[in-house]
């Protein structure tokens, strides 16, 4: 294995169990009330903080896989090269969106929240773990990005 | 107000340029978002409040209900629900006239309302019933046609992850009324669909599918209970009260992972995949949601969806006129953009001009949306539902165009009957008291 | 050019243009473009369009926002003082609570908030939390076995279950629902919040028990707290204190109309003995206990007695003042 296959293979375990937590998490707030009567107090502030973070880390691994949505009708009527150059370019300006919105903007948040000592109001955890994921799954995106550059770069080259 | 005007300039067309070249649409929200924040803000406060936007933007107990759903339907992916499925509705629908490609809308019905994805229903029934038509002299881009336009239906018809976006998008719409609001719309189209397809079959003396012995039929009609169930369970649990809208998407998730073990179509050792395939979609809703949710910002601080309805007023001042305008203009949008972005970009928009203007009902609205951008999900060039549709039929999208036209009328004509007709989709919600 | 004349402050909520504090808020924008000949104008941003009241508090700390209204409990994640403002049967009545919140104790709380970059400005009226359900309340014993939907706050909680009840989350959106089909039993708020949420359509029950007085509080962001002179933040202050002045005005029309049309559509108002809620709840105070600060604001906020306070206030007032000044 590579290190992008080993960074894959990690993020699919950590999905997983984020994922099947939440689901155990939901699961447990309908049977809290019914089979033992005592609602759980945190199952619903626990639930969107797993939220963002399988929507975050799961943004990510979909970039790894570039599967996001877009429109490519532009660049499947260009010729391989030129297709291979535009991709170089769309990836750098997802480094952009990463670097700028996910991992500055979003490491000063977190920055905030721990020098503020916010809390969230049920599970009484410090906000800035709930946000870490923001800057976390922008690192993950500028390296898939790298990583696809450096393989478009060798593509140009060896044609 | 002149700084103002400028980040409307920035906004638009940095947007068309990024989607334009084929960057990800979430991309593209993202970064003319924010690069129309630099207009009025510092960098720092305006990184920060993108990173910010984004990641509450997934801060909704209702939007828990998508990745739900999606397992969900995962779970129920595997053929063996949707050959019973097929087999139920040909005995429902099979004798009629162009027996088999009735059931093929009937099945994407079924399948659509359990699964929740117009993808999913695609595949999985054009796969089975693409070589079926075909055997029986069925043109194939025929096939394809009213598989993928049939397989919209499910959006409509609960439980559908669109609505629940549209929940979201609308600021807080009521899920469960939205859901029963989409019954009516969802099998109409169905209808209309078949009405297309049975005037074609008759015309082309296609044959109808051979009696189903009683006996036979009973059967089937039991092999396809536990999968129908699911629609008991989570519907009914949420009218009956036993549990939120979002809590059944949960209970969902269980009973089909129930489901699909009791079937061996699923084992424990094929569930890490499942969740991992679950997660690829979910991220992919999630980052667009977010990006979405940042731009839905930057739109309202800079009194965007105002200035629009604004515009749009000048127009005309008949309903009737407004609510035509704004059905075109989703129509045109559908071409170009997928489901998710639309819903969460033009909701904000055109919503309050419905509702104050108009006196719509949020909930009828929103059913209008998806009616609508369902036809955007089969035109070329975007079409998710329609790719999908070509490559389990092994055909090009232009083989399809034209045995698609009578499908986008039929398509169109419910689309305007619900439009105008509040009816179709409130009075179930009204029945139960929404 | 860029460098404009006048002085526009962005004001977000969460609120619908027709509540009382909106409509405060648009008298304090009009004032202020009096006061100040033109100089400041704000420009108010209803409905949770920019985000809620949490997300609010956060973006007036990134910057993007200068000046947002939340409740006390959304500030109890960020300043701990607001906290004591959630506890049961805090205040006596309504006059103990203005006294309490015009007085030193409500400035020295408000001013709290500096070092985190969220300062108060003012508090405005939000009445009383009162329960409401499908059945009838009138003793904390009638809770026994009744889910009631709180807010999502340990204080929340331990009040209910204190009082017998079994506290259950679900979040605001999904509440009439969870009502209507009984997923939930109850729910608490003000009448206000109670009728235009239609949540009465669902509840017949209103039992006037008072447990909370959680007043809302309007913040400005220290950012742009810092770049007013001297002046201008002496006119926003007096047009702040105008517009608490019209709040509580508006916010009493609004809680008489709110409960005569809920009575009006079929609920019963219940009036109860408000003091077995209030020996039930004893026990939600211990969670404070070891904390020295909360304590010591918990105490003198419950001797404040309206009628002494009203002699000491003016001396009370100056020597904070100082105090601030020399910070
Ligand atoms: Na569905
Ligand atoms: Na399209």
């Amino acid at each position: 294995m590579n290190l992008r296959q080993k960074i894959d293979k990690l993020l699919e375990i950590f999905l997983v169990v984020l994922m099947s937590t939440l689901v155990v998490d939901v699961v447990w707030q309908v049977a809290s009330r019914y089979i033992f009567s005592n609602p759980s107090s945190f199952t619903d502030e626990l639930a969107v903080f797993l939220l963002i973070w399988v929507g975050m880390a799961g943004a990510a691994y979909v970039k790894g896989k570039n599967e996001h949505l877009a429109i490519d009708i532009l660049p499947d009527k260009l010729t391989p090269n030129r297709k291979s150059r535009l991709l170089i370019f769309i990836n750098f300006l997802i480094i952009l969106f990463s670097l700028t919105i996910m991992v500055v903007g979003g490491t000063w948040l977190v920055y905030t929240r721990f020098q503020m000592g916010q809390v969230s109001s049920a599970l009484q955890v410090p906000i800035g773990y709930v946000y870490m994921i923001v800057p976390i799954s922008g690192l993950l995106m500028i390296y898939y990005s790298l990583d696809d550059i450096s393989q478009l770069i060798k593509t140009i080259k060896s044609n | 107000m002149e700084l103002d005007m400028l980040g409307i300039v920035v906004l638009i067309f940095s947007f068309i340029f990024f989607l334009v070249i084929g960057t990800p649409i979430a991309y593209s929200i993202g970064l003319s978002a924010v690069a129309t924040m630099l207009v009025s803000f510092d960098t720092l406060p305006a990184f920060s409040t993108m990173a910010q936007r984004m990641a509450t933007g997934l801060e909704s107990f209702s939007l828990l209900a998508i990745p739900f759903f999606i397992l969900a339907g995962q779970l129920m992916n595997s053929g063996g629900i949707a050959m019973r499925l097929i087999e139920f509705a040909k005995v429902i629908v099979g004798r009629l006239p162009g027996g088999l490609a009735l059931v093929n809308v009937t099945a994407n019905m079924l399948f659509g309302a359990i699964s929740g994805s117009a993808a999913a229903s695609a595949s999985a029934i054009g796969t089975i019933m693409g070589p079926r038509m075909e055997k029986e002299g069925y043109e194939k881009s025929f096939s394809a046609a009213l598989n993928v336009t049939s397989a919209t239906t499910g959006l409509a018809i609960p439980p559908s992850n669109i609505l629940i976006v549209y929940s979201l998008a609308s600021g807080g719409a009521s899920i469960a009324a939205l859901f029963l609001a989409g019954y009516l719309p969802g099998i109409l189209t169905g209808v209309a669909l078949m009405l297309v397809a049975a005037v074609y079959a008759h015309k082309k003396k296609y044959p109808i599918a051979e009696k189903v012995p009683f006996r036979f039929a009973v059967k089937k009609f039991f092999d396809a209970i536990p999968s129908l169930m699911m629609l008991v369970v989570v519907i009914g649990g949420i009218i009956a009260g036993l549990f939120t809208a979002t809590e059944a998407a949960a209970i969902a998730v269980v009973y089909s992972l129930i489901l699909a073990l009791i079937y061996k179509e699923v084992t424990v050792k094929h569930l890490p995949q499942i969740i991992v395939n679950t997660v690829r979609t979910t991220g992919m809703v999630m980052l667009l949601i977010a990006a979405s949710i940042g731009l839905s910002w930057v739109m309202s601080f800079e009194n965007i969806p105002e200035t629009v309805s604004y515009a749009l007023l000048s127009l005309s001042s008949d309903p009737f006129v407004i609510l035509l305008i704004i059905n075109l203009a989703l129509l045109a949008v559908g071409i170009f953009m997928d489901m998710t972005p639309a819903v969460l970009i033009f909701t904000p928009i055109f919503l309050p001009i419905v509702t104050s203007q108009l006196g719509l009902d949020p909930i009828h609205f929103g059913i209008i949306m998806i009616l609508n951008l369902n036809v955007g999900l089969v035109t070329p060039p975007v079409g998710a539902v329609l790719f999908i549709g070509c490559s389990v039929a092994k055909l090009k999208i232009q083989d399809l165009v034209k045995p698609l036209i009578p499908f986008y009328i039929a398509m169109f004509v419910v689309l305007l009957l619900v439009t105008f007709i509040p009816e179709l989709s409130l009075w179930i919600p009204d029945l139960f008291g929404y | 050019g860029l460098k404009n004349d006048v002085k526009v402050l962005k004001l977000g909520h969460a609120l619908d243009t027709k509540h009382s504090v909106h409509i405060a808020m648009e008298y304090m924008g009009k004032r202020l473009e009096e006061i100040s000949g033109g100089k400041m104008k704000v420009d108010i941003y209803p409905g949770g369009v920019l985000g809620s009241e949490r997300e609010s508090l956060e973006l007036l700390q990134l910057g993007s926002l200068d000046i947002t209204k939340v409740s006390a409990a959304a500030l109890e994640g960020f300043v701990e003082e607001y906290k004591v403002f959630g506890l049961p049967y805090i205040f006596k009545s309504k006059e103990h609570s203005y006294s309490v919140l015009d007085g030193p104790i409500g400035k020295e709380v408000l001013s709290k908030g500096e070092k985190y970059w969220l300062q108060g400005l003012c508090f405005y009226d939000a009445g009383a939390r009162s329960f409401y359900s499908s059945v009838p309340i009138r003793k904390p014993e009638d809770l026994a076995g009744l889910k009631i939907r709180v807010m999502s706050s340990i204080t929340s909680f331990a009040m209910v279950r204190a009082m017998g009840g079994s506290p259950t989350p679900i979040s605001w959106g999904e509440l009439y629902t969870a009502l209507q089909g009984k997923v939930v039993d109850g729910a608490e708020n003000n009448p206000p919040s109670f009728y235009l949420s239609h949540h009465y359509e669902v509840c017949n029950y209103y039992t006037l028990n008072e447990h909370t007085m959680i007043p809302d509080v309007l913040i400005m962001s220290t950012h742009a707290l810092k770049k007013l002179t001297d002046q201008e933040k002496e006119w926003l202050t007096q047009a702040v204190e105008e517009s608490v002045v019209v709040q509580r005005k508006e916010w009493m029309k609004s809680e008489q109309e709110a409960l005569e049309s809920v009575e009006k559509e079929g609920v019963k108002i219940i009036k109860t003995d408000k003091q077995p809620f209030i020996d039930a709840v004893q026990s939600v105070y211990d969670l404070y206990e070891d904390n020295q600060e909360l304590s010591s604001l918990i105490q003198r906020i419950q001797k404040a007695d309206p009628a002494l306070l009203k002699k000491e206030e003016a001396s009370d007032a100056t020597t904070l003042q100082e105090e601030t000044k020399q910070n």
